[in-house]
C-alpha cells in the first residue's frame, strides 16, 4: 500500500467554479417562396449532419376516419418513389452512409435523416423525392400492413403500452389524443387511396418545417435547400379538429387485467397545459422537483427509501392542442396500494408546502444544466430547435430559457403544483394481474376493470 | 477520412490509475467516466447478478459522501449520471456543465477510495434490482431475449453461460461482506481508467486527476479469471417459453473473432452485410422479399454490447421474429440460404464499398452521442481500448483497418465463422396449445 506524498484527502464537496457562458451557435431561418420554413444551425462536432422534415399534420387530423393512418402513410412513403424501388432506396441510403426513418405522431408527420456531409445533396434529393413523388406500391403496403398488425398484437401484451392506452383514453376520451394506436380491424380497413390522399393533402411545403444541424455552412446549405426544395408546389392545409374533452371529476381507478403479470404498471395524472401556456416553465420546474430528476422526491421516496420500484418518474407532456401531467412506476404487486399512497403523499406535499430555497436552487440548476448538455451534440441541438420551432415559440425562446428558469420562485412552484397536480381529480391506471391488485387499487377511487383488448369487464 | 485527429492524452498515476483526457471546448460541458475492468462475466461463481447489484451499491454512499450525496451533487450541478454493467467492464459516468468538473472528480475519487454502505442500503437496492429485472425481463414480451437466453445454450464455462441479471435466490444471498470483498478485489485504481472529455485542458485534467485520485492507495491486481470455452463441435439448441409475446422468435449465434484480429475487421463488414438495417441481406430477404419474418436484427456482441466492448468469448447474433404460419425449421432454412450464398458467391465490391461508407458514418455518430451524455461513445471506446489494449489512440486509427477489408477476406471469414457445427440456436415462443 502506498500513498502519494503531499496530497491530502478532501472530505467535503468542492464548490462549483464560475460558469462558462453558454453560447448558442448562430442559426439561419428562412421561408422559401413556396412556404417551406427552414432552420439551419452549424455544429462541427463530427463530419455529419442531421435533419428532420416535419409536416404539421399527423394522426389526429384523420382520427375520425382512420386512426393511425398518418403513421402508415409515412411508413409506406419510404418504400418507393416514381423513380426508385424500395431496394434502391435502401441501397442508395447505404451508399451515402445515411439513416432515414419516417413516421407520424398525433400532431406531426416527420422524415428524420442523418448522413455524411460529403453526400448531403444526394440525401436531400432523396428526402425531396420521398416527400413529393412517393409511389405507394400496393405490395409494399400489404407487407407493411401485416407487419403493423403483428406489432399491435405484441403491443397488447406490453404493460407500458396498455397503461398509456387506457390513461390517454381516460384523459382525452373521444378527442384524437384519446387514441394512441389503431386497432387491428382499423388497420385491416386502411385503403391505399387513403394513404395517397393523405399524402397529397398534407405533405405540402406550406405545412412543413425543415430543421438541419451539422457540419456545414448555413448559407451554402440554404442555397442547396432552395435548389432541391424550391420547385415544390405550395398548398394550403386545414387544422386538426379539437372536439370537446371529457369532464374529469373525482379520482377514478382503471385496472387493465394482464393475468400472470409479476409486476404492476402504475400511472397517475391529469390533463394540464401545453408548452405555449405562460405556466409551462413553472410546471416543468415543479415536475423536476416532484419526479423529473434522479434526485427528485418521488425517486427518493419509492425507490431509494422504500425499494418499491426501479423506474419511477413524472413528466409534463405537451401536445399541440392540450397537455397532460403523468406519474409512472412499475412496482411490486404487493405494494400497489403503498406506492399509490406515497405518490399521492408527495403530490399533496408539493401542493401544500412551499419548496425550500436550497431544493429550489438545485432544481433550477438541474434544468438549466441539462439544457446546456443538449447543445453539445448535433442530435441534442436538433431536438431543442425542433421542439421550439415546431410549436412556433418566440424567436428568443431557447436563448432566454436559462434566465427564465433561474427567475422562478418557490411561489411559482407552489402555484403550478396547486393548479396542475390535481390530486383530488387524479386519474389512476394500474396494469397487472387483477387477482393480485384489484382490492389494493379499489381503495383509491371508483374502479373500472378492462381486459388487454380494451373491453370493459 | 479514416485517420481521425481527436485530441487524446493519457498518463498513469503512481497507484496505477490510468487517466485519459480528450479536450473539446466547443460547449461548456464535460463528460467524466470511470471504468473498472470487471463485468458480469467474471462475478463470483454462484453469485449470479452480483456485479450489477454491486454497481447499484456504488451509488449508496462512499467515505465522505453518504447515500444520495452523489446523485444530489450531480443533479444540483446541472448534470446527469448513471452507471452500467457490461460483460467485461463496469462504468460510472457523469455529464455536467464544466464548472462542476472538480466536484465530479472528487465524488468519483471518494467512491474509488472507500464504499460506506450498510445492510439497509443492500436490502433496498436488492429490491430495486428485482424490480429492474421484472420491468426489463420477467414482465415484458421477449424480455431478456436473446441476451439472457443464448449464453446458457452457447457456453459451457459458467463465466460465460450464467444469468447475468441474477437469479433472485442468488441476489437474496448476497451479503455486505460480499460487497466489500468485491470492492477490494476489483475496484483498485490499477484496475480502472478515468476519462475526462469535453470542456477541459489536458494539463488541467491531469492536475485534477492527480489532486483527487493520487492519494487512493494502490491495491493488488486481481488474478486473471478463466473465461475460456472448450471448442464447439456440434450445433447447440435450446427452447425458452414466451409468456406474453404472440410471435415465435429465433436467435442464432456464431462465435465472433477476437478483437483486433484480421478476421475481426472482416467480420465487422460481414456483419454489416448481413445485419446492416433494411439494406442488410437478412432483413431484405426475410422481411422485405420472402416475407417470412416481420422483423430481424443482429450484430456482433448484440444486443447488449458492440463490436468494441468485449474481451472474451462472444457471438455474432441474428434475431428473427417470424410469422406463425412459418415453422422455425422453415425460417432457419431460409436464413441458411443467406449464409450459404455469402459463403459461395461472397460479396461484390459494389456492396462492400457502400457498407464501408455506412460503417464510417455510424462510427462518427457513435463517438458523438449516447442519449443524454455527450461523447458517451468516445468515452466508451477510449475506456475499452485502454483497459483491453492499453492504447486509447486506437480511437483515431481503427477505422483504417475496416476500410482495408477486401471482398475476399469477407468471404473467407464467412467460411470460417458461419458454420452449422459451431452455432447455437434458441427458439422462444408460447407453449403449444394442446388440442382437446
Amino acid at each position: 500500500m502506498s500513498s502519494a506524498p503531499g496530497s491530502e484527502i478532501q472530505t467535503t464537496l468542492p464548490a462549483l467554479a464560475p460558469e462558462r457562458p453558454v453560447v448558442w451557435p448562430p442559426r439561419v431561418r428562412a421561408t422559401l417562396s413556396n412556404g417551406l420554413e427552414v432552420v439551419l444551425v452549424e455544429s462541427h462536432t463530427i463530419p455529419k449532419f442531421n435533419g428532420q422534415l416535419f409536416f404539421r399534420s399527423g394522426n389526429a387530423i384523420v382520427a375520425a376516419t382512420a386512426p393511425g393512418l398518418a403513421d402508415m402513410t409515412a411508413t409506406v412513403m419510404r418504400t418507393g418513389t416514381t423513380a426508385r424501388s424500395s431496394r434502391q432506396i435502401e441501397e442508395d441510403l447505404r451508399r451515402v452512409g445515411a439513416d432515414l426513418s419516417a413516421g407520424a405522431g398525433a400532431d406531426n408527420s416527420v422524415v428524420s435523416f442523418a448522413g455524411l456531409v460529403d453526400f448531403s445533396g444526394d440525401l436531400l434529393r432523396l428526402v425531396a423525392e420521398l416527400t413529393q413523388h412517393a409511389a405507394f406500391p400496393a405490395d409494399e403496403f400489404e407487407r407493411e400492413r401485416r407487419q403493423l398488425v403483428e406489432g399491435l398484437k405484441i403491443e397488447r401484451t406490453t404493460p407500458g403500452f396498455l397503461g398509456s392506452e387506457r390513461f390517454r383514453r381516460v384523459l382525452f376520451g373521444a378527442h384524437p389524443y384519446g387514441t394512441i394506436s389503431p386497432t387491428e380491424t382499423q388497420v385491416e380497413g386502411y385503403r391505399l387511396e387513403q394513404l395517397s390522399e393523405y399524402y397529397r393533402k398534407y405533405y405540402r411545403p406550406g405545412n412543413a418545417l425543415l430543421v438541419m444541424v451539422g457540419d456545414f455552412s448555413p448559407a451554402a446549405m440554404l442555397a442547396q435547400v432552395e435548389q432541391i426544395f424550391g420547385s415544390w408546389a405550395a398548398g394550403a392545409v386545414d387544422d386538426a379538429p379539437n372536439p370537446t374533452l371529457p369532464e374529469l371529476h373525482g379520482r377514478h381507478v382503471y385496472l387493465v387485467d394482464l393475468p400472470g403479470s409479476v409486476q404492476t404498471q402504475v400511472l397517475v395524472g391529469n390533463r394540464a397545459i401545453t408548452r405555449k401556456h405562460t405556466d409551462w416553465l413553472r410546471l416543468t420546474l415543479a415536475n423536476s422537483i416532484y419526479g423529473g430528476a434522479f434526485n427528485s422526491r418521488l425517486v427518493m421516496n419509492i425507490r431509494e427509501e422504500k425499494g418499491y420500484t426501479y423506474s419511477p418518474r413524472s413528466g409534463a407532456h405537451s401536445l399541440r392542442q392540450h397537455g397532460y401531467f403523468s406519474i409512472s412506476a412499475a412496482v411490486r404487486n404487493d405494494v400497489v396500494a403503498a406506492a399509490l399512497t406515497e405518490i399521492f403523499y408527495e403530490v399533496d406535499r408539493m401542493r401544500s408546502t412551499p419548496v425550500g430555497e436550497d431544493e429550489l436552487a438545485d432544481a433550477r440548476n438541474y434544468m438549466t444544466g441539462v439544457f446546456s448538455l443538449g447543445l453539445a451534440t448535433q442530435d441534442g441541438l436538433a431536438g431543442q430547435l425542433a421542439s421550439a420551432t415546431l410549436e412556433r415559440m418566440p424567436e428568443d425562446y431557447l436563448e432566454t430559457y436559462r434566465e427564465r428558469i433561474l427567475k422562478l420562485t418557490s411561489a411559482d412552484v407552489l402555484d403550478a403544483a396547486q393548479k396542475y397536480f390535481d390530486s383530488a381529480n387524479a386519474q389512476v391506471v394500474v396494469v397487472g394481474d387483477r387477482t393480485k391488485i384489484e382490492s389494493q387499487a379499489a381503495t383509491f377511487g371508483q374502479l373500472e376493470v378492462y381486459d388487454a383488448q380494451g373491453q370493459r369487464i | 477520412m479514416t485517420q481521425l485527429n481527436i485530441p487524446i492524452e493519457s498518463m498513469a498515476l503512481a497507484n496505477g490509475l490510468r487517466v485519459v483526457v480528450s479536450p473539446d471546448r466547443t460547449a461548456p460541458v464535460a463528460t467524466v467516466g470511470v471504468y473498472y475492468n470487471i463485468g458480469f462475466r467474471i462475478e463470483p461463481r454462484g453469485k449470479s447478478g452480483f456485479a450489477h447489484l454491486f454497481e447499484h451499491m456504488m451509488f449508496q454512499g462512499s467515505a465522505n459522501a453518504g447515500k444520495m450525496a452523489h446523485i444530489k451533487a450531480i443533479n444540483s450541478s446541472g448534470g446527469v449520471l448513471n452507471g452500467s454493467t457490461h460483460y467485461d467492464v463496469t462504468n460510472y459516468y457523469e455529464a455536467v456543465p464544466s464548472n462542476a468538473l472538480d466536484r465530479v472528480l472528487w465524488l468519483e475519487a471518494d467512491r474509488m477510495r472507500a464504499l460506506k454502505v450498510d445492510d439497509e442500503n443492500l436490502r433496498n437496492q436488492r429490491d430495486v434490482v428485482k424490480e429492474e429485472v421484472r420491468v426489463n425481463v420477467l414482465n415484458q414480451p421477449y424480455g431478456g431475449f436473446p441476451w439472457l437466453d443464448l449464453p446458457p445454450v452457447a457456453y459451457r464455462n459458467w463465466a460465460n453461460a450464467h444469468n447475468f441479471y441474477g437469479d433472485f435466490d442468488d441476489l437474496d444471498a448476497a451479503t455486505l461482506d460480499d460487497v466489500q470483498k468485491f470492492f477490494k478485489t476489483y475496484y483498485a485504481p490499477s484496475n480502472a481508467v478515468l476519462l475526462i472529455l469535453g470542456d477541459v485542458d489536458t494539463d488541467e485534467g491531469f492536475k485534477l486527476a492527480e489532486r483527487h485520485f493520487a492519494s487512493i492507495p494502490s491495491g493488488p491486481q486481481p488474478a486473471p479469471a478463466d473465461i475460456d470455452e472448450p471448442p464447439q463441435i456440434d450445433e447447440r439448441r435450446g427452447e425458452v417459453e414466451e409468456k406474453f409475446g404472440t410471435l415465435p422468435t429465433i436467435a442464432i449465434g456464431h462465435p465472433a473473432p477476437r478483437r483486433l484480429t484480421p478476421e475481426w475487421y472482416a467480420a465487422a463488414m460481414l456483419d454489416e452485410a448481413l445485419h446492416g438495417g433494411r439494406a442488410g441481406r437478412v432483413y431484405r430477404k426475410l422481411v422485405l422479399e420472402q416475407q417470412i419474418a416481420v422483423d430481424t436484427d443482429g450484430g456482433i456482441h448484440y444486443p447488449v454490447g458492440d463490436l468494441f466492448d468485449y474481451n472474451g468469448p462472444t457471438l455474432m447474433v441474428t434475431r428473427i421474429m417470424h410469422k406463425p404460419e412459418y415453422s422455425a425449421d422453415r425460417t432457419i432454412a431460409a436464413y441458411d440460404e443467406i449464409l450459404d450464398e455469402m459463403k459461395q458467391t461472397g460479396i461484390a465490391s459494389d456492396e462492400l464499398e457502400p457498407i464501408k461508407v455506412k460503417f464510417r458514418s455510424h462510427y462518427f455518430s457513435m463517438l458523438e452521442g449516447g442519449g443524454s451524455i455527450p461523447r458517451y461513445g468516445l468515452m466508451h471506446l477510449l475506456a475499452c481500448f485502454t483497459l483491453f489494449d492499453n492504447d486509447p489512440h486506437l480511437v483515431n486509427s481503427i477505422l483504417g483497418g475496416f476500410m482495408e477489408v477486401t471482398p475476399e477476406s469477407v468471404q473467407s471469414t464467412a467460411h470460417k465463422l458461419l458454420l452449422r457445427e459451431n452455432r447455437s440456436i434458441v427458439i422462444r415462443q408460447q407453449a403449444k396449445k394442446v388440442a382437446a
